[in-house]
């Protein structure tokens, strides 16, 4: 039996060991991982971007839909208020579920108010003073949501001392159309 | 010379080689995480203007109020029909249909017969009063009007120059009252 050429090496199976391995010339076979790594790198650089970019802002709850919008104005970092059919949300915290009795009236909701001054309060506590920035909200709606429901968020918003009430869309093209 | 006696070099040659096995198993378990987490949505946001509650009376316009105020026009949506309140007057844009969204049957308006009334109404603005920037509207909406319904009338103010958008909730009653008040108009 004549020894394997250098190009083909066959498998070393068991304690068969054929004269070239014995010789210590064995081929070691390694994968060249170098392109996949540039590529991976590449990928890995244009998620982060895209995850650093808007994904720490806004975290958008599952139990809605945003409506879509040609607005451009960015995202700004700011307290969150979610409204869906059954629920707001204030900073991740259940504050009023909604029923017939909050859709019946049109005023501010007391309960939404007095949470969202101890906000304020809080972070002025906490800073030392305030300024404009901190006085805006983001509100999440949803797109079912009926319009008496999200001006009652808005004017609670108002009246617990959130001047500029900022609502969350989903960008949609064709804004320079027209 | 200084080669060995036997006439072998022993020199053993290494290239030099990283093991990047390592970062693999670490991409691989960041680009799962960062695929399942990443949105590619682009967020963007509408500022509004800030809302007063209930409108309880007509839209009377009071000597007080600054000539913007007085010159910002009102979309009124119904469950019937949208208006168009301006200085010049009240006038009806669209009947209500019925639209298919996301598999739900919805009501919707004419969005285009809105946008050419804006357009129209900008136009006589800047004709009768060019050195007075309007740029407040006020969205005046029964209770029950979806909120998509209203950021796509926002949307069509917007590209008419009315981009400081307001939100009042009314009974129909009052709206009622508003747009038939409101017919009349005032000439520029």
């Amino acid at each position: 039996m004549s020894a394997p050429s250098k190009r083909h090496v066959p498998l070393t199976l068991g304690y068969k060991k054929n004269k070239a391995s014995i010789r210590g010339k064995d081929k070691k076979v390694t994968l060249n991982l170098t392109s996949m790594i540039d590529m991976f790198t590449i990928l890995v650089v244009f998620l982060l971007k895209s995850y650093s970019a808007e994904g720490q802002i806004v975290t958008l709850s599952d139990a809605l839909t945003l409506p879509e919008s040609r607005s451009e104005q960015k995202i700004e970092l700011n307290l969150e208020i979610i409204v869906t059919n059954d629920a707001i949300i204030v900073d991740g915290e259940p504050i009023v579920f909604v029923d017939e009795s909050v859709l019946s009236e049109g005023n501010p909701i007391p309960i939404l108010v007095e949470r969202l001054s101890d906000h304020l309060e809080y972070t002025r506590q906490m800073r030392g003073t305030i300024d404009e920035a901190e006085m805006k909200v983001n509100i999440q709606g949803d797109v079912a949501t009926r319009a008496i429901l999200l001006q009652r968020v808005m004017s609670s918003c108002a009246q617990a001392g959130y001047g500029t009430q900022n609502l969350t869309v989903i960008k949609v093209e064709g804004g320079e159309e027209q | 010379m200084a080669q060995a006696a036997t006439g072998r070099s022993h020199r053993v040659r290494h290239s030099p080689e990283l093991d990047l096995l390592p970062v693999m198993n670490l991409f691989c378990v960041i680009i799962p995480f960062l695929l399942l987490s990443a949105s590619f949505l682009e967020i963007t946001i509408i500022e509004m203007s800030p809302t007063e509650g209930i409108s309880t009376g007509a839209g009377t316009t009071s000597l007080a109020q600054s000539e913007e105020q007085q010159l910002q026009p009102k979309i009124i949506l119904t469950n019937e029909e949208m208006f168009l309140g301006t200085v010049f007057g009240t006038r009806s844009i669209s009947r209500v249909f019925m639209e298919d969204r996301g598999g739900d049957m919805v009501n919707s308006y004419d969005f285009d017969e809105l946008s050419d009334a804006l357009a129209d109404f900008r136009g006589e603005l800047d004709e009768a009063f060019p050195t007075i920037p309007v740029h407040k509207i006020t969205i005046l909406t029964v209770d029950d009007v979806r909120y998509d319904n209203i950021v796509l009338t926002i949307d069509v103010c917007a590209d008419h120059g009315f981009d400081q958008p307001g939100l009042q909730v009314a009974a129909y009653s009052v709206l009622q009252r508003q747009i038939i008040e409101g017919a009349g108009g005032v000439s520029p």
